[in-house]
């Protein structure tokens, strides 16, 4: 009995395959148009995105421009191990460490309280003029934030440089300065997001429901004890989420934000992995060491926001795609 | 209502004087740059110009937008920008459509293929060697083709038009309608708010790219206003170089006050669509938030 019905479920099973199958095939040339709008964006993607992939090859080589990919020697994992034992490359990498945590300790905290204490403007017109000042330098691109900063911190003219002298110190060349560039910065990164940044969590808040708000009041919670014990806690999903968004990007610590403003007698302090792949492989045409340097990043990003999407997944149920 | 108390009132003073404090450092670099780029040469040279302008003059201004290489490298990025955002947005949404379709076979692996590029990429040289190899180096459309589709806007319509109700394509599909014609002529129509919100991203980043253009460009011809900027703001040289015109017009300008109008022409045009961006863009955050 048993084996005769475990038979049929077997031919149910195969049955049910071969029509879904049919199905399958029904569903795909019955909808060949829709697949034919695929072809240019799946083009592009080859050619744009997966061609450079495959050019990843070249960390593996001692890639000469002149002889290609297939002209070039295999050298196997030579360049890593130059990677390894360069001691600019600590340096580089220790600087992108350095800088990335110093943003996100000292940054990540600002928008969450800039959102925290909006939520708490009842002049509506007082908080729509905050958040378009503080909304605006998102827009501007780096070099202008740059731009904006060479002027207020030259050591000749600039606006603190004066402040500085008049108050009897010296002047401070910040962006020549070892001691002061990862303040700099830090400093200008913070400023051109920080407003922005608090936007998710604005939205956040206005997500959390208000009869929260009247059961602490009835409880006799004052103001700051309803942001502590209600809002923050409401919110506390959406931190978790962004920081470790934010956990997964650690390895960029600003590439075209030191592009823009950095130069060599900072490069002990402000040379990062970006702008060092940049430097060594369009400035001094190392391409295949670059290229390494290049796909350690990659896969020590990928690595990060795999992990970070598990953690997300584990402690808040919440997944990054 | 509910009378205040002292500590409600001690904590709205805090709090406003708090938000007025980050406010005005946000625009306290703007104030300051601005009135060196609209002051007399002896008081941005000496550093009295502090957040209003002192001895005003639009010379300088003047000598800066009507110079040659700043209306070139202006109408190269007003070309790319046009252009780009135009092209991505026709390849994006029309990408898009039959992404939304989850149902169909292979779909599903198409779409990993396209989220993969967001979380790996082939880095700086590979993608250096490819546009080499293409020909595109100091071609503009360097600065176009490689960005047509970024992934992430790619993912917001694609969410966007999953949310419509199917039932509007099965009834046009009764009167016979192709699906080329139900996208443009039903989805598309449909879809205004999230595509203008997803062509400023596309503007905004075509424009603020600087990072390509500094990749692939060197041609001084060539450069878009970004990359234009940033030599007047790295290399005080190539400021003196732009100046060598004649005497008469660099009356009044000094390089300090011509690297500061430089910076502030080029921050005018995000200024004057600035109200739209920010609309715009708090929706764009919103969808590409709500759908993680």
């Amino acid at each position: 009995m048993n084996e005769i019905a475990a038979d049929r479920k077997k031919t149910g099973r195969t049955a049910n395959i071969a029509a879904g199958k049919g199905r399958r095939r029904r569903l795909f040339y019955g909808n060949l148009e829709l697949y034919l709008l695929l072809v240019p964006g799946i083009l592009f993607l080859l050619l744009f995105k997966y061609t450079p992939l495959y050019g990843v090859v070249i960390a593996f080589q001692d890639f000469n421009i002149f002889d290609g990919i297939s002209g070039s020697s295999w050298v196997g994992f030579e360049q890593f191990r130059k990677l390894v034992d360069s001691d600019e490359f600590l340096q580089v990498f220790r600087n992108t460490l350095l800088i990335s945590l110093y943003k996100i300790v000292l940054l990540f905290p600002i928008p969450i309280v800039l959102a925290l204490f909006l939520n708490e403007v009842s002049k509506m017109w007082f908080k729509r003029t905050i958040q378009t000042i503080v909304y605006l330098p998102h827009f501007l691109s780096w070099v202008i934030i740059a731009g904006l900063f060479v002027n207020i911190l030259s050591p000749s003219a600039g606006l603190v440089n004066e402040i500085i002298t008049a108050l009897g110190g010296k002047p401070i060349s910040f962006l020549i300065d070892n001691h002061w560039f990862r303040s700099v910065v830090v400093f200008t990164a913070g400023w051109k997001e920080v407003g922005w940044n608090a936007i998710i969590f604005i939205a956040a808040i206005a997500g959390i429901e208000q009869d929260q708000y009247e059961a602490a009041a009835i409880d006799g919670a004052g103001r700051i004890k309803q942001m502590i014990y209600v809002t923050l806690p409401g919110i506390a999903p959406t931190i978790v989420l962004m920081f470790v968004l934010r956990i997964g990007s650690l390895l960029d610590a600003g590439t075209e934000q030191i592009l823009t403003m950095y130069n060599p007698v900072v490069y002990e302090t402000g040379d990062v992995i970006g702008t060092y792949v940049y430097r060594i492989g369009l400035g001094k045409m190392d391409y295949s060491f670059s290229t390494a340097v290049g796909l350690f990043n990659s896969v020590v990003g990928f690595l990060l926001v795999i992990g970070g999407n598990f953690l997300s997944k584990k402690l808040v149920k919440r997944s990054i795609w | 209502m509910k009378k205040k108390t002292f500590g409600d009132i001690a904590l709205d003073v805090f709090i406003y004087l708090l938000l007025l404090l980050v406010a005005a450092s946000t625009l306290l670099p703007f104030l300051n740059v601005f009135s060196k780029a609209v002051s007399a040469e002896w008081a941005v040279v000496s550093g009295k110009v502090g957040l209003y302008p002192i001895g005003f003059q639009l010379d300088t201004m003047k000598f800066v937008i009507t110079s040659n290489p700043f209306i070139r490298s202006f109408l190269v990025s007003v070309g790319v920008t046009v252009a780009g955002t135009a092209l991505s947005m026709l390849l994006t949404a029309v990408t898009a459509y039959p992404l939304s379709k989850r149902q169909l076979p292979g779909i599903g692996m198409i779409m990993l293929l396209f989220i993969f590029t967001m979380l790996f990429n082939g880095g700086i040289i590979p993608n250096y060697l490819l546009m080499k190899q293409l020909g595109l180096i100091n071609n503009l459309w360097v600065l176009v083709v490689p960005s047509l589709i970024s992934v992430f806007n790619l993912l917001v319509i694609k969410s966007y038009y999953e949310s419509l109700p199917d039932s509007l394509e099965e009834s046009a599909k009764m009167d016979g309608a192709c699906h080329f014609t139900v996208l443009f002529r039903i989805i598309l129509p449909l879809s205004g708010p999230v595509l203008a919100t997803i062509a400023l991203f596309y503007a905004v980043s075509y424009w603020n790219d600087f990072f390509n253009s500094m990749l692939y460009i060197s041609k001084p011809s060539l450069k878009p206003l970004q990359l234009y900027l940033r030599d007047i703001v790295m290399d005080a040289d190539s400021v003196s170089a732009g100046m060598s015109r004649s005497v008469e017009d660099r009356m009044n300008v000094s390089p300090e006050g011509v690297r500061a109008a430089t910076v502030i022409a080029s921050t005018i045009p995000i200024l004057l669509v600035y109200p739209y961006l920010q609309k715009y863009f708090i929706k764009g955050v919103l969808i590409g938030s709500v759908k993680g």
